[in-house]
């Protein structure tokens, strides 16, 4: 099902038995009522039936506090599309002007500058700039594959990593790729996710022009975000099919590695590693085997799993722009996560998202616990030969 | 009330004390449709902290409504209008676990599967299995007395409660019993409290008995054309001398609903099938068993016996099971799921007499539980936004009850009273008895305090 049907009175499916509580991680994080999934669909029917007629900023932080990370829809035995429900509450207390100030900040960033870091929209590609030589995708007027480097792999440096490593792979494997460079703006997630979908609608209709104009029949992201926004939201906002196919960079690897076209290193060493599945890839995104299958055509690598994996898995906290609206839960969420990934003996974990790598290398930093975190494409381009060879 | 809440904010800290319009309606439902406002929500992280909430309550006459992860079905944790939500659910410690002994001390908050799971990484095994075992806490199991599918062989939650500490409605702190199986000094007072359902004491620890963890376990799913046959089927098991580790009986419209949301691949033209699981130590004793179930169901009308091979399949067969009760929502906004048992002989005639209800009532009724133990959940299906079906459902109701007391049953058998059979318990119990319970709760709760208006009519 896609996510945007939804019974406008679904809120009376929840039968409040509960067992969202046992997954839902910003309720295990403090086992207060309030924080769970149970507790924002009640207060919704609250505000619907009059028990809470006028809602307030504490009303709000009850849904922007969510990580909308989708455990709750996941388990709930009565079918209700929770994450779904909250998101619609979000965007409801956005209209009544009770988005909270760092969100509205945000979103304001977003649409004057195009990006969610609010520096000039022209630095979208520093990344590039010491890499060994220029990314051919730069200035393309034409290509098959548009790859959307998304916000965070773009502009924060702490993830360049990201974008430097796939668009090397990319090189590497031959791909007639374009980068989109200023042209690219924010896909407009955080925007929605915030409750501003209108707001988002302008950045949408100009990403897709932007693709079509270079005739492309493929976009990748590395961004989960991204990828689920593009792919699930895009061609309902704008009313059209979009005319293009759009995936993750994990199927996209997953895809040139089985076919031979990334030559391996003979000597790859033996690692042990665990995967962390992001929430808009895996469970909202649906995309749990590409990177699996990456991992295992890698030589050397051995995958366990978390207990909580697939679609199953737990936030790494970075979800639902918490880490905006209240960064000190979002990092105790992380620092659970880590904790449950080093629990597997794993040194690394692997992550397919540069906002899930961010939170979980921080946590593992500030809770010293002795494991590495790495993108999936950091892992690929770290077996391929090297250029030279 | 204001002079309470700051007294509470004082000694507790602000962070556990909860009284905005919110975190009240956080904490105004349960597992049922009831719903009331408490005044203010706490969470205390100790005895210590509890006896002091129940202290200060006292002294305003403010009622204390004790509440694990609310989802009990009914009614008891749901709050007096007003009063003090008393929220266990940060009290989960596992305080020591005995392993020469076999037993464990907890904090009344954990949840019953995160303590299941930590002793069965030791070989060890606590089999009170209530359906919600992943969002109930072992308090909550206690007061309630929770049952499951594995009582039928294992027993309840209170045969593994060896002593418990208990807040008592002065803030007094009680300790019972204790790591001695055999003790018959003075009165039972840990049985007291399983199953008060937090009218007598806030129980805020537990002692419980843990046993070694069954090595081998075999599952099969019978299919019955004919829901009598399935019914009789049950004691012919248990007449065979067999105690299966659970004996779960699901009817055709539970099959239906089922197989509507989880697409499981199960039969909707049969009229109820089994689910049946032997276990113990000794694998061929277990394999012996479960092939003498298969034939015991097939002589007596099953159409089709399936023995799981594999821990897989074992889990598939479970999956229909575990995931009856919620699969209902889909059909109706709201279900009213009663508790009844009746004698083992009983069943069929029971089954037979609510099927008829329904069909008189017009509103469908779903038939699931463990049978193996005379314990049987029908389920109403309805919507409660219609005052003419819930007027139609309130008469059912009573009329289930009637079956089961006609039938030497009752009315629960694992649920509770909580307020939605409160009005049923004299004629359950008679004046004798309730009057001996009501003298009981008079002497440990003078002021009438803890839990108000529940259990008792």
């Amino acid at each position: 099902m896609t996510n945007n049907d939804i019974r406008k009175d679904e809120y009376l499916h929840c039968i409040r038995c509960g067992l969202c509580l046992s997954t839902c991680p910003t309720y295990q994080l403090t086992l207060k009522e309030t924080d769970s999934p149970r507790a924002r669909v009640a207060l919704l029917r609250a505000m619907r039936e009059g028990l809470l007629e006028r809602p307030t900023d504490y009303t709000a932080a009850q849904y922007f506090r969510c990580l909308l990370c989708g455990a709750c829809t996941f388990i709930c035995p009565s079918g209700v599309t929770v994450d779904r429900l909250l998101e619609l509450t979000r965007r409801e207390m956005a209209e009544l002007g009770l988005m909270p100030h760092p969100l509205v900040a945000l979103n304001e960033r977003v649409v004057e500058h195009h990006n969610i870091s609010g520096e000039p929209n022209e630095n979208r590609l520093m990344w590039a700039e010491n890499l060994p030589e220029p990314p051919s995708g730069i200035g393309r007027e034409r290509a098959e594959v548009v790859y959307f480097v998304g916000c965070v792999s773009a502009l924060f440096p702490r993830s360049y990593r990201v974008a430097q490593s796939f668009v090397e792979v990319l090189e590497r494997g031959g791909v007639d790729y374009a980068l989109l460079g200023e042209q690219e703006w924010c896909c407009g997630y955080p925007m929605a996710i915030n409750g501003g979908l209108d707001q988002a609608r302008e950045t949408i209709r100009h990403n897709v022009e932007a693709v079509r104009a270079r005739g492309a029949r493929l976009v990748v992201t590395t961004c989960p975000s991204c990828f689920y926004f593009w792919k699930h939201t895009y061609p309902v906002a704008l009313g059209e099919e979009l005319g293009f196919e759009v995936v993750h960079s994990t199927e996209f690897l997953a895809d040139l590695l089985e076919a031979g076209r990334l030559p391996l290193r003979p000597d790859l060493p033996e690692q042990v590693v665990t995967y962390h599945d992001p929430c808009d890839l895996g469970r909202k995104g649906g995309v749990f085997d590409a990177p699996r299958r990456i991992l295992a055509a890698i030589p050397g690598v051995t995958l366990v799993e978390m207990e909580e994996n697939q679609e199953g898995s737990h936030c790494c906290g970075g979800g639902g722009n918490l880490e905006s609206f209240d960064p000190e839960m979002s990092r105790a969420i992380a620092a659970r996560r880590v904790r449950q990934a080093a629990g597997t003996g794993a040194r690394v974990v692997v992550s397919a998202c540069q906002q899930c790598e961010r939170t979980l290398f921080n946590a593992a930093r500030t809770e010293r616990i002795r494991v590495r975190v790495k993108d999936i494409t950091e892992i690929v381009l770290d077996a391929l030969e090297s250029r030279d060879q | 009330m204001e002079e309470l809440i700051v007294k509470l904010k004082e000694i507790l800290g602000p962070d556990k004390v909860l009284t905005s319009l919110e975190d009240r309606i956080a904490y105004s439902y349960d597992g049922t449709f009831a719903q009331n406002l408490p005044d203010v929500a706490v969470l205390p992280e100790s005895t210590d902290e509890v006896a002091v909430v129940v202290q200060i309550a006292a002294e305003h006459r403010v009622p204390v409504v004790p509440r694990g992860m609310a989802s009990g079905l009914a009614g008891a944790s749901i709050p007096f209008s007003g009063g003090i939500a008393l929220s266990l659910t940060r009290m989960n410690r596992i305080l020591e676990l005995d392993e020469g002994n076999r037993t464990v001390r907890v904090e009344a908050g954990i949840v019953t599967a995160d303590l299941q799971a930590y002793v069965e990484e030791r070989g060890l095994f606590y089999p009170p299995d209530p359906s919600s075992n992943r969002q109930s806490t072992i308090g909550g199991n206690i007061a309630c007395n929770a049952g499951g599918p594995r009582c039928l062989k294992y027993g309840v939650t209170g045969d593994y409660v060896l002593g418990l500490t208990v807040v008592l409605a002065d803030g007094r702190v009680l300790e019972t019993g204790g790591k001695a199986i055999k003790n018959v000094v003075g009165y039972d007072l840990t049985s007291l409290f399983v199953g008060s359902e937090g009218t007598l004491g806030v129980i805020t620890e537990a002692l419980l008995k843990l046993i070694a963890k069954p090595q081998f376990v075999r599952t099969a799913r019978a299919e019955f054309p004919s829901l009598d046959d399935a019914s009789r089927t049950v004691n012919a098991i248990l007449s065979a001398g067999i105690v299966p580790a659970t004996l779960e009986l699901m009817d055709e419209t539970a099959i239906e609903c089922i197989e509507e949301a989880m697409h499981l691949g199960l039969p909707l033209d049969v009229e109820a099938m089994l689910i049946i699981e032997t276990d113990g130590s000794d694998e061929e004793a277990v394999v012996r068993e479960i092939e003498a179930v298969a034939r015991i169901c097939r002589e007596n009308g099953a159409r089709a016996v399936e023995v799981a091979q594999s821990e897989e399949e074992r889990a598939e067969l479970w999956r229909a099971r575990r995931s009856v009760s919620p699969s209902l929502a889909r059909r109706a906004p709201n279900k009213l799921g009663e508790d009844i048992t009746v004698p083992l002989s009983a069943i069929p005639e029971a089954v037979r007499r609510i099927k008829e209800i329904s069909a008189r009532y017009g509103l469908p009724i779903v038939i699931f539980g463990h049978a193996g133990d005379g314990n049987l959940h029908p389920n109403i299906l309805f919507d409660k936004r219609d005052p003419e079906q819930w007027a139609r459902v309130e008469s059912m109701v009573g009329e289930i009850f009637d079956v089961a007391l006609e039938l030497e049953g009752t009315l629960s058998g694992e649920h509770g009273v909580g307020t939605l059979k409160r009005p049923y318990m004299e004629e359950a119990l008679g004046p004798v008895s309730l009057d001996v319970q009501r003298r009981i709760k008079q002497a440990l709760d003078p002021l009438n305090i803890l839990n108000p208006g529940k259990v008792l009519p």
